[in-house]
């Protein structure tokens, strides 16, 4: 496995770039600029760039953005789409209030 | 904006119940359990919020909610998505400034969140 | 826990499909939909769908979803709305929020049939009100009946985009112009043909620079993009509209089967779980159907649903080996038909140059939205003659048929081959019925009359707009490009129940504008 050193010397520095401060992720606020920068701060997986940035973790769960995020890291780690794990699935698919997650009758 | 009256291939809107509701304080009127969205952009309201923390307005995108982008406070509730929410008699319904109604003329946002 | 024998997720053609063939076969499937109402988008296709009649060619889409969900009633399938299934794992067990309270239930067999959400793309001031969905638009019109916007500008011209772009204008909106970035349209001809024939602009290898406005959209514009799709500067264009809709794909719903663990492949057609020809993923059990499974028309989908529904009955033990291989067999050709031309999923990405019978393809079709005036005699649904007859304007091969079966006198063939262009059979006689041009969902068929009076030509055309014209009205004949070319007399208008709302119109117009005029404007 290609060290994060090693692979944050062969992406090079991060440039900014006009449009950086286009929002992504409408639901967190999260800006092209802040994601490519979390790239060259050493977030090469979408798990861990939506734990830094919480984009895909606002109400829409990445309905909208995750596509988005995902083409460009990859295009900041120079490698295609398909060879970047997508993001964790995970319950509940659907944003939902705490109070009834609570009531979550289990099998019964 | 407005409603469509008679469609080509739809023919005439179904009849349904004039409802009247209140948006911001200004009386409003829309079809029972059309979805909020509808009557609103019926009636020419485009914003819906004002986003946490750019204050940005925000407005219907999807509409069959999914991306969560039309949510208003409907009767004191916050974070409710308007598109696929039915229109009721006498409902409240306000602009959302982050996550809550403005207040006493200072818009609600809350900086800690 | 309750159990049942099949959970099908998603009430949209392919999950209602599979659970009526399974109830069909005497199981006792529950669809949980997450809807206030099923059917998923069907509901909000107004238009007539292509293929042929096993796959109900020329029926509008909310009427096909009224056939369905009377079927599901009729074999009593349980179909349970406002459900949202939140979870699924890997013992076949689901979660599902319904009111204010979640619930778990177990399937024998689990069904996923969730569709699929709508890609975006970012421009700056994407995210202002007024800016939208093209599946929005679809929602707003045709189920609220509320008007999206007034002028609208359309991002994308798959066949979403152009399907929106002619809804749109049904529904009294201006479309200002359709824009795409590719440097050819991506839908049917046809449906690029019936927007750009009203006189709508095609913008190709173009994108959006900036959509203005402050509280909302009041403008955009949009500028030119060379191969790399960077913006070429000097290129802008500006358009007032208050609407902007974007319709740039489909990506696969595919939440839930990678939270159950079902091995997934990522495609450049989206995230979607590996699956037979039957929809079985690699978790025993668990299957997928429509869209999530594979972006494709809601007419594949209801039969990979069918598919699905036919095995998982046949693996629970309620069909035979040789009655589910005759039923899979007939739905698979049935699939298979509607798999083949240009559009199909295997020519996904390719630039083909000729139609199947070596044809050379329209250029202007690709790029403009309408066939060129020197191109369209190069298609043999083109004739000249005297006397009435069908001038069928269909050129690229896409799978369907209704034309052929639509004329009483055979007038029409399209042959064996579902895909191949359709001809007009020389010594059948034309009795000016207009069954053709009611039939064909691409409205590219029109009845030409060359001799029709004294130095006139008479041209019937399909119209599917309010106010519907008058006999006697004068107004103006448009070109394929939606260019006023001369003025143009009403001379019939008809209407009945077998055309379903596609009305004809015939104008009168100069003898020499028989092969140009195919748009009337009042």
């Amino acid at each position: 496995m290609i060290s994060v050193d090693d692979r944050l010397k062969e992406i090079g520095e991060f440039i900014p770039q006009p449009d950086d401060d286009m929002l992504v992720c409408r639901c967190e606020e999260v800006s092209k600029g802040e994601i490519r920068k979390a790239v060259h701060a050493g977030m090469f997986t979408i798990e861990e760039i939506r734990r830094f940035l919480r984009c895909g973790m606002g109400l829409c769960q990445g309905q909208t953005c995750s596509r988005l995020v995902k083409s460009i890291v990859a295009r900041e780690l120079k490698v295609s789409p398909a060879e970047l794990e997508p993001a964790v699935s995970r319950a509940p698919m659907r944003p939902m209030e705490m109070e009834v997650l609570g009531r979550d009758g289990g099998d019964r | 904006m407005g409603r469509i009256k008679e469609h080509p291939i739809l023919g005439e809107a179904p009849e349904k119940k004039k409802v009247t509701f209140r948006f911001d304080g200004k009386t409003m009127e829309g079809y029972e359990g059309e979805p909020i969205a509808a009557a609103l952009k019926a009636e020419g309201v485009m914003v819906h919020r004002y986003t946490k923390k750019r204050h940005e307005p925000r407005g219907i995108f999807c509409a069959i909610g999914r991306c969560t982008d039309c949510v208003m406070i409907v009767d004191g509730k916050p974070n409710v998505r308007t598109c696929i929410t039915p229109l009721k008699e006498g409902m409240t319904v306000q602009t959302q400034y982050g996550v809550q109604a403005k207040e006493n003329g200072k818009e609600g946002f809350d900086e800690t969140i | 826990m309750k159990r049942y024998d099949l959970i099908v997720i998603g009430a949209g053609p392919a999950g209602l499909s599979a659970a009526i063939e399974a109830a069909k076969c005497g199981m006792k499937p529950v669809v949980f939909d997450e809807n206030a109402r099923p059917g998923g988008q069907l509901f909000k296709q107004i238009h007539k769908f292509f293929g042929s009649k096993e796959h109900k060619a020329k029926i509008r889409g909310f009427k096909i979803g009224e056939d369905l969900l009377k079927e599901a009633e009729e074999y009593g399938v349980e179909v349970v709305l406002n459900a949202t299934v939140i979870g699924l794992y890997p013992e076949k067990e689901i979660t599902v929020r319904i009111g204010d309270i979640v619930k778990h239930f177990k399937g024998d067999y689990i069904l996923i049939a969730t569709g699929a959400s709508e890609n975006m793309v970012t421009f700056k001031g994407w995210t202002k009100p007024g800016v939208i969905g093209a599946g929005a638009a679809q929602t707003m019109m045709n189920l609220h009946h509320v008007m999206p916007g007034e002028r609208v500008l359309m991002l994308g011209t798959g066949n979403v985009g152009l399907v929106v772009s002619y809804q749109l204008l049904q529904a009294g909106c201006e479309v200002a112009a359709l824009v795409d970035a590719a440097p050819r349209i991506g839908g049917y001809g046809v449906h690029a043909a019936k927007v750009a024939r009203c006189g709508v602009p095609f913008y190709l290898s173009h994108t959006i620079v900036e959509a203005e406005g402050e509280e909302a959209v009041s403008g955009v514009t949009i500028a030119q993009v060379d191969e790399k799709f960077q913006f070429i500067p000097g290129t802008e264009k500006h358009f007032d509209v208050d609407t902007i809709c974007v319709a740039v794909g489909l990506s696969p719903m595919s939440q839930l089967l990678k939270q159950a663990g079902c091995q997934m492949a990522d495609l450049p057609g989206g995230y979607v779980p590996v699956c037979d020809e039957f929809g079985k993923t690699s978790i025993d059990g668990i299957y997928a159907a429509g869209d999530v499974s594979g972006i494709e028309e809601a007419s594949s989908a209801m039969i990979e649903g069918r598919i699905s529904g036919v095995v998982i009955a046949a693996d629970a033990g309620y069909l035979s080996e040789d009655e589910k291989q005759q039923k899979c067999d007939e739905l698979e050709k049935a699939l298979g038909g509607l798999r083949q031309g240009m559009f199909a999923p295997k020519n996904r990405g390719k630039k083909l140059e000729t139609t199947e019978e070596g044809i050379r393809l329209s250029e202007s079709l690709l790029t403009k939205g309408y066939i060129a005036d020197d191109e369209i005699s190069r298609y043999p649904g083109f004739v000249k003659k005297a006397g009435v007859h069908p001038v069928m304007e269909c050129t690229q091969n896409i799978p369907c048929n209704p034309c052929q079966d639509a004329c009483p006198k055979g007038c029409i063939s399209i042959g064996e081959n579902i895909t191949s262009l359709p001809v007009v059979v020389a010594d059948k006689e034309c009795i000016g019925c207009g069954m053709c041009v009611a039939s064909c969902s691409g409205q590219a068929i029109f009845l030409v009359d060359e001799t029709y009076e004294e130095g006139y030509a008479s041209i019937t055309m399909p119209y599917e707009f309010l106010p519907l014209p008058e006999k006697g009205d004068v107004g103006t004949a448009l070109d394929r490009s939606g260019k006023e070319i001369c003025q143009a007399q009403v001379v019939d208008v008809r209407s009945t129940k077998a055309f379903d709302h596609t009305n004809l119109l015939t104008i009168k117009v100069p003898k020499d504008m028989a092969d140009k005029a195919r748009f009337y404007r009042r």
